[in-house]
């Protein structure tokens, strides 16, 4: 059966100690919840969870959503954001995760990545070094989410062209944010020509596309 | 030295004190006094007391903070976890009970430790777990620890079906289903709207043509599956198909066809020179200049709609036959990820009639849409043509029904793959859904377009098959 395999890369820097990791990991057991409730999800949705600061963290090896259980997400009270490390982490994964088709084996859909983030990477050449490699993943959308003042939208833009800015990463925010991540979830899983990515659903009025 | 010594003599260090040389007499007999005996024994006694409380309720907290996963449940599929004590390092666990697993379908049954039934009901559960530890005195209130148990609900019955918009000036039928005499053979077709889009009321991206163009004897079958990411791709299909008809409505006539059938003619003796060639050079010739033509059309439409080509981005198979007194011939042309097929008479043999755009990711392929297809080096290749004695089934099919099928490429290959489906369309299935190809039974396309409702997991696209017999 072809999946769909998502992947989540989340800023757990210092920066997001108190109340950001905690309206995160609402916003996140909200968002697994409304995905339970769509069939297609059901049937071939897997996602994979990791988490950034000082270390890099597979807090959920890439698991269907039906066997899936989000556990607390926590984070440091404080250090440094290592983003490019993360990408790092998340080429190999994907490299020997993502099964492509061939003959005898079912591709899987296209990839997706959602990265969120509140600052900016603390390893910028690693991060720099990465891109390219990322890009070459052919993922079917990488969009990332910039949270609160501190975030560097520039830095992202690099990475991809779906970039959106949150002015704050309180919980109604997250919310919608990663109502707006299902949303285009549930785009991810539909012909297209080989080389196209994925239609992305127009973003809810608190969320602000970055241009 | 005695417990009671060392105490006191713990209790002088961390005061700072220092028992001189000349007091050392002193300091025995204070040791030694019962009265001082019995207060450190009481100290001793009290310490251990607390000591035991507290490393109890540190158990206890560690137990209530301890991550337990059991694993999700599904509504309507059989579910058994056991809570294996022993793996949770929970043998000092005296009594304890199972409580807010008040789900219709599932019990815990003591005796196994183990939840276990048939879940009738989603959600997210939040079971208590009360326990009492062996070091506790049995009047102890049992304590409280919380575990969650997730039970997905039954993807069958969350999929929806919502009338697609009939007013919407592309609106086509949501399913539809056909049969056909084709020359002398007949043709028995159903394209019907997938689970994900009839669960958002859109529209049925597939469709099909066909027809018997009685002044040459030929006859034609056009399939084509609109992009799910394109949203005027139900109209590509449709144009596509209906431009393959018209265009050998035009253009095949017999003063065209007469160079052919003598080639062909030749081909069957075995005599003339390179007369495959030609004949490969005439398949090509026609065929994908009717393949640009529904090219054109489509961008016709983008220019009269004001939308961009590629949202009108559709694959498209095609085959021509027709009955000679040696033979028939068949001539096809495909792109994208859809299927032909011919069976020989004794289903011996398969004989695939075009090759399959598929990318390193699932739904990844080409369209007629892309003016590039026209101009690769692979687009020869996108024609065959093929003589057979006679044919058992001649079967074209979208991705809907080729993805759940058949899964891979290579099984399309395999004989035994579409013996499996031939017997799958006789009723060896889950429903015992059975189409009787048979071109005296009434109900046969009624009973293609109920076959091919048939339930696949994960695979909900719009799904066509056509098939000639």
């Amino acid at each position: 059966m072809r999946r769909l395999p998502v992947y989540f890369l989340l800023d757990t820097s210092g920066s997001m100690f108190g109340e950001p990791i905690q309206a995160l990991n609402n916003a996140l057991s909200g968002m697994v919840n409304t995905l339970r409730m769509d069939p297609q999800a059901l049937d071939s949705l897997w996602l994979s969870i990791i988490t950034f600061d000082r270390e890099i963290k597979e807090v959920i090896p890439l698991t269907e959503l039906v066997s899936f259980q989000l556990p607390e997400i926590t984070c440091p009270q404080s250090g440094p954001t290592h983003t490019g490390k993360a990408l790092e982490v998340l080429y190999e994964k994907v490299k020997t995760e993502v099964r492509k088709g061939s003959t005898e084996q079912k591709g899987d859909w296209k990839p997706l990545l959602f990265i969120f983030t509140d600052g900016k990477p603390s390893d910028l050449q690693l991060y720099r070094e990465m891109i390219p490699k990322i890009k070459s993943l052919n993922f079917g959308a990488v969009v990332a989410c910039a949270a609160g003042h501190l975030a560097d939208d520039k830095m992202l833009k690099e990475l991809t062209d779906t970039v959106v800015h949150l002015d704050t990463a309180d919980s109604s925010t997250l919310k919608t944010f990663f109502k707006w991540v299902s949303d285009t979830i549930e785009q991810g899983n539909k012909s297209m020509g080989t080389q196209e990515s994925v239609a992305l659903p127009p973003p809810p009025a608190q969320i602000n596309l970055v241009i | 030295m005695s417990e009671i010594k060392s105490y006191i003599k713990n209790l002088l260090v961390r005061r700072q004190i220092i028992v001189a040389e000349d007091r050392r007499k002193l300091f025995e007999d204070f040791v030694a006094n019962e009265t001082n005996c019995t207060a450190v024994q009481q100290i001793l006694d009290i310490q251990k007391m607390l000591m035991d409380k507290w490393e109890l309720q540190n158990r206890i907290a560690d137990i209530q903070q301890q991550p337990v996963s059991i694993p999700n449940g599904t509504v309507g599929k059989r579910y058994e976890a056991i809570l294996d004590f022993k793996k949770l390092g929970w043998d000092d666990i005296a009594q304890y009970e199972l409580a807010g697993l008040e789900l219709p379908g599932l019990d815990f049954i003591k005796e196994t430790n183990t939840i276990t039934g048939t879940p009738a009901q989603s959600g997210d559960l939040k079971i208590t777990f009360r326990f009492r530890l062996s070091d506790e005195p049995e009047d102890t209130p049992l304590k409280e620890k919380q575990i969650s148990l997730i039970i997905n609900p039954d993807p069958k019955t969350l999929w929806k079906n919502i009338d697609s918009d009939r007013t919407d000036p592309f609106w086509k039928e949501d399913n539809i289903a056909a049969f056909d005499k084709l020359g002398d053979k007949h043709i028995v077709v159903a394209s019907k709207r997938g689970r994900s889009h009839a669960t958002v009321g859109s529209f049925r991206d597939d469709d099909f043509a066909y027809k018997y163009y009685e002044a040459t004897g030929w006859s034609i079958v056009v399939v084509a599956d609109g992009a799910g990411s394109a949203k005027l791709s139900r109209q590509g299909s449709k144009i596509a198909c209906k431009a393959i008809v018209d265009f050998f409505t035009e253009n095949f006539n017999q003063e065209s066809l007469v160079e052919f059938d003598q080639t062909l003619l030749h081909y069957k003796k075995g005599t003339g020179e390179g007369i495959l060639k030609k004949l490969s050079h005439f398949t090509y010739n026609h065929l994908s200049k009717a393949a640009y033509s529904a090219h054109l059309k489509l961008a016709e439409a983008a220019t009269e709609t004001g939308a961009n080509l590629k949202d009108f981005h559709s694959t498209l198979i095609f085959t021509l036959f027709k009955k000679y007194e040696f033979g028939y011939a068949l001539l096809s042309f495909g792109v994208g990820d859809c299927p032909i097929a011919v069976l020989d008479k004794g289903l011996s043999e398969v004989t695939l009639m075009n090759w399959l755009d598929v990318g390193d990711f699932g739904g990844g392929t080409r369209f007629i849409t892309m003016p590039e297809i026209f101009k690769d080096d692979k687009f020869s290749t996108r024609f065959k043509f093929k003589l057979m004695d006679d044919f058992a089934y001649l079967v074209l099919m979208t991705d809907g029904i080729y993805d759940p099928k058949f899964v891979v490429e290579a099984n399309l290959e395999k004989i035994e793959k579409w013996k499996e489906f031939m017997n799958d369309l006789q009723g060896n299935n889950e429903n015992n859904d059975k189409v009787e190809l048979d071109a005296g039974n009434k109900d046969i396309a009624s009973q293609l377009s109920t076959w091919m409702d048939f339930w696949s997991a994960g695979n909900h696209d719009d799904r066509t098959l056509a098939i000639v017999f």
